[in-house]
């Protein structure tokens, strides 16, 4: 077997890794002190960072779903693949998304 | 040599190990009788004593249900006992020390005693069978699974009687579980006796996940599983991620209470959130671990009573992977009101709502499968209907609990127990029943006529109804959870009472269900087999099963839910199949490819054996010398349980190379010791997964008390020295290395000695340098930061310990002659070890220095 094996299984890993950056660098920046950090535009250098860490998670597992898409018909591994990466993107975005508007440090 | 009286099959000389030589196949097969005898002779355990060297998949998964369901029997009780007190506000019936061993141990018994086991065991039992084996991968660890967890129940069950069971709730929340609150031995009957029985989930996690993708017939592609073994796959996989955090967990609370290590103290930088973190990390994933191997016996029950294909294969693999990774990111609703921050506690609300989805995904095609079908209503759908009404209401009662701001309300009362007992019983008890009367007849190959089933249906789904749907009320009317008493001022009397008025027509129906099954067993009319018209390879086989499963093995050429059982079970039991011989006394069966379904080694089965006896008592032994605190003796325990665990080795293998054999089918497979990876090689693979699992735990551990603990950073005036540091990294690299040499050299075709010596040495020196540096981390009780660094150095003082004894083992079997070119497996299986240890220990010896630097005093 080899590291394609674990295409089924990439977009929730990406989750995963998300939803543990995201919590481990929340704690991080409050603890820092980050929320009362403002850089450009009103928005906070804890608000920030965790955007950042959102985007760029949503972009791999939008690339994983992208790459995969056009394979979705080759058979069950790929469908299986392709069908797990559209979950994920929608549990990242659902999970995560109050990143943009919620209260940070309360 | 064996007889031949029907001279149907040239027989081969039989011998007790794989030493012997195998002649040749069988030219001429045996007919079916000659042939079961020939197999029953080799697989069959005998009677009376020696009933405790069975290895038998059959044997102890059937142990492994019958003694989970005596530990359901002794929840039960405790659960009436639990009634009886609380049903009325004037109740004397125990005081409040009892009643929080009673409240404790029902939960500890039925979340750990009776649900995974008894889900194990059915695993056990029905694995190979369904994917077209004899036996699962590694026999012997399935029997000393068995042995941890009856004698690591019987510790807690005897701590019960004794009237020292543990007493601060099934999920011991420090500091009420420290040793300033609970000095007694109670807390440490939990922490030791459960890590005890987490031992057998692990093994059985490794078992499961190695067999399903190793040990299957040949042409069953994944695709082509049985959706049951796709079920048990997922759910064993989130064993080997979930358990490791709460064993884990347990070591740092029994080195707390037993050594003053601070990890949970806040007022030396510990924090009792860090044991509430590891706690529900595992706590939540193991109610869908719980749940999830019930819907398999679901989606294998509707089709079959529906006489419709299941619907929906492909969307329920779906649904279950994303059920089992979401699951892993809901554990912090369990602990909305600690004060976490809104935004990270709204990732964990969210996340909570969405698994609704995935579980809805595959109720929907159990409801298509059903309506698109036939159905039948006998008795597994009955349960399968009370299953769907409570689980449903359960998982409704879910989701309003993971909206916060209700949670803030409802946390810590009735209400929620309401629900965990909704989703729980229906979701696994009720769908258990139904699997109970699907399965029996397998289990017994007799029918009954179901004169008490209904009655006892109704019972247990009324009784439960009104048990518990009471509950959500008086938890909406503010009672809180595990009091023992509450004033009659209250209000919440009759609904006491009638919850347990409930609780007793429950308790009713469920005596009558164990009086069915029994008479059922004893009365029940014999036939031939498959009484549902099933279509899964299970009941391709006669029933009571033989010892061996399939006289020969099948050749799986469409969906393991579509065979014509009555062919297929009269080819194979004619050893038209693979394997349709006996040869040698070996007990064979095939492993294959784990993608492709390819064949790809005959697999040669350990015989039955008394040694996971010998190992469980030493485990038992080390156990309860840690309880009653004889450390120097428990040492010795230990000494004891490596090397019984070294004895299995003693004869597995071959000193000589045989080469390819017949197989049956005109295909030849190599024997599994002379290929690079064996079944073993992936059971290394994911211990190594599960250990990392722990050791990340561990890591973030301790960076979560570094971010949230009160009393940091700590005042401390040295750090780990360097120098013994950079050693010990350069000892678990040399070792790493001359690890991965040893395995390429050996299968060059040369010899692999100096490597392996290499390798002995340098993890020799890592270890004893790990160890030195644990132990020279000073005044490691006044800080939770000195307590975690000492914990990661004496870990990775242990993994370089395991890599010592497999590289010692390693020469050993070069100095015996079990290594050769191709006979290399031992040494690639031990290769991950290396690989796995040297990671470690170079990110813990990173972390302690890291941190170290980072916090030493200036002027330190």
């Amino acid at each position: 077997m080899s590291l394609r094996a674990l295409l089924p299984v990439a977009g929730f890993i990406i989750w995963a890794w998300a939803f543990v950056a995201l919590y481990a660098m929340l704690s991080v920046g409050c603890r820092l002190g980050w929320e009362d950090v403002v850089i450009a535009g009103g928005l906070s250098l804890q608000r920030a960072q965790l955007i950042v860490i959102f985007i760029v998670h949503t972009g791999l597992l939008g690339m994983l779903a992208v790459f995969l898409k056009p394979r979705r018909h080759a058979g069950f591994f790929w469908r299986v693949s392709y069908c797990l990466s559209l979950a994920a993107v929608a549990a990242t975005v659902f999970s995560f998304g109050w990143v943009f508007v919620l209260a940070t440090c309360l | 040599m064996m007889s031949d009286p029907a001279g149907q099959g040239r027989m081969i000389a039989s011998g007790r190990g794989p030493d012997s030589s195998a002649e040749a196949d069988a030219t001429v097969r045996p007919g079916a009788v000659a042939l079961h005898r020939q197999l029953a002779a080799i697989w069959d355990t005998p009677k009376g004593l020696a009933r405790l060297s069975a290895v038998n998949h059959t044997i102890l998964g059937k142990r492994f249900m019958l003694a989970a369901f005596v530990f359901f029997a002794i929840g039960g009780l405790l659960a009436m006992l639990i009634r009886v007190q609380i049903a009325t506000s004037t109740s004397g019936f125990v005081g409040p020390e009892i009643y929080g061993q009673i409240f404790t141990m029902h939960g500890t018994v039925m979340m750990f005693l009776f649900a995974i086991p008894m889900f194990e065991g059915f695993a056990i039992y029905l694995l190979p069978k369904i994917l077209g084996a004899r036996d699962l991968a590694f026999p012997r660890l399935s029997a000393y699974g068995f042995w941890c967890y009856v004698f690591g129940g019987g510790i807690l069950i005897i701590a019960l009687v004794m009237g020292v069971a543990p007493d601060s709730g099934w999920f011991m929340y420090t500091p009420l579980s420290s040793s300033t609150y609970s000095p007694g031995v109670n807390a440490d009957v939990w922490l030791l006796g459960v890590t005890f029985v987490e031992i057998s989930a692990i093994t059985a996690a490794v078992e499961i996940v190695v067999s399903i993708l190793k040990v299957r017939a040949p042409g069953m592609t994944l695709d082509r599983m049985p959706i049951m073994a796709w079920y048990l796959l997922v759910t064993a996989l989130m064993m080997l991620f979930g358990f490791p955090p709460l064993i884990l967990g347990s070591i740092l609370l029994e080195l707390e209470r037993a050594f003053d290590l601070p990890f949970f103290d806040p007022n030396r930088g510990g924090s009792p959130l860090l044991w509430q973190h590891l706690f529900w990390l595992f706590g939540h994933p193991e109610v869908y671990i719980i749940f999830l191997p019930a819907a398999g016996a679901i989606s294998m029950i509707a089709p079959t009573f529906a006489r419709h294909e299941l619907v929906g294969y492909r969307a329920i693999v779906v649904a279950i992977v994303a059920m089992a990774f979401l699951s892993f990111g809901l554990w912090v609703h369990h602990m909305f009101t600690v004060g976490i921050p809104h935004l990270a506690l709204a990732f964990f609300s969210a996340a909570s709502g969405l698994v609704a989805i995935p579980t809805a995904v595959q109720l929907f095609a159990w409801i298509a499968t059903i309506a698109q079908g036939r159905p039948r209503f006998s008795v597994p759908m009955l349960y399968l209907g009370g299953f769907f009404g409570i689980f449903v209401i359960g998982g409704l009662t879910g989701v309003m609990l993971a909206m916060i701001p209700f949670n803030w309300q409802a946390h810590d009362t009735h209400f929620v127990v309401a629900h965990l007992h909704y989703v729980l019983v229906g979701g696994f008890v009720f769908p258990m029943m139904a699997a109970t009367y699907y399965w029996l007849p397998h289990f017994s190959g007799r029918l009954s006529e179901n004169r008490i089933s209904v009655t006892a249906f109704w019972l247990i789904f009324v009784g439960f109804n009104v048990c518990f749907f009471a509950m959500h009320l008086t938890g909406l009317l503010g009672m809180p959870r595990r009091v023992a008493f509450y004033p009659a001022t209250a209000g919440w009397d009759w609904l006491n009472l009638v919850s347990s008025v409930g609780a007793f027509v429950m308790a009713a129906g469920f005596a009558l269900f164990v009086i069915d099954i029994v008479v059922q067993l004893l009365f029940g009319v014999h036939f031939r087999r498959n009484p549902w018209g099933a279509r899964t390879l299970e009941w391709a086989m006669p029933t009571p099963p033989t010892s061996y499963a399939f006289a020969s093995l099948p050749q799986v050429g469409d969906r393991a839910d579509r065979i014509d059982v009555a062919t297929a079970g009269a080819r194979l039991a004619r050893g038209d199949g693979y394997l349709g011989f006996a040869r040698n006394g070996w007990m064979e069966t095939l492993a294959v490819d784990p993608a492709s379904g390819a064949a790809e080694q005959l697999l040669v089965l350990p015989q039955r054996s008394f040694k996971p006896l010998w190992s469980g008592l030493a485990t038992c032994a080390f156990v309860l010398c840690l309880l009653f605190k004889l450390y120097v003796l428990s040492l010795v325990a230990l000494a004891l349980v490596i090397v019984s665990l070294l004895w299995w080795t003693a004869g597995m293998g071959s000193r000589k190379d045989l080469g390819p054999l017949p197989v049956g089918q005109e295909t030849m497979l190599r024997p599994h010791w002379e290929t690079r990876r064996p079944p073993s090689w992936w059971a290394m693979a994911f211990t190594c997964a599960a250990d990392a699992t722990l050791f990340a735990s561990l890591l973030f551990g301790g960076l979560f008390l570094w971010v949230t603990a009160p009393a940091w950073p700590p005042a401390i005036n040295s750090v780990p020295g360097v120098l013994p540091a950079i050693g010990a990294g350069l000892a678990v690299l040399i070792a790493m290395l001359a690890g991965r040499l040893s395995a390429a050299r050996l299968t060059a075709g040369f010899s692999p000695a100096i490597w392996l010596a290499l390798c002995f040495c340098a993890q020799a020196a890592a270890a004893l340098l790990f160890f030195m540096m644990a132990m020279a981390v000073p005044d490691r009780t006044t800080h939770a930061f000195q307590a975690t660094m000492l914990v990661m150095l004496a870990g990775g003082g242990i993994r370089a310990a395991i890599g010592l004894l497999l590289a010692g083992y390693g020469l050993w079997r070069l100095h015996a002659g079990y290594l050769s070119a191709q006979r290399c497996a031992d040494l690639w299986i031990a290769r991950i070890w290396h690989d796995h240890a040297a990671i470690t220990g170079l990110i813990a010896l990173l972390a302690t220095q890291a941190a170290g630097w980072a916090l030493v005093a200036p002027g330190g």
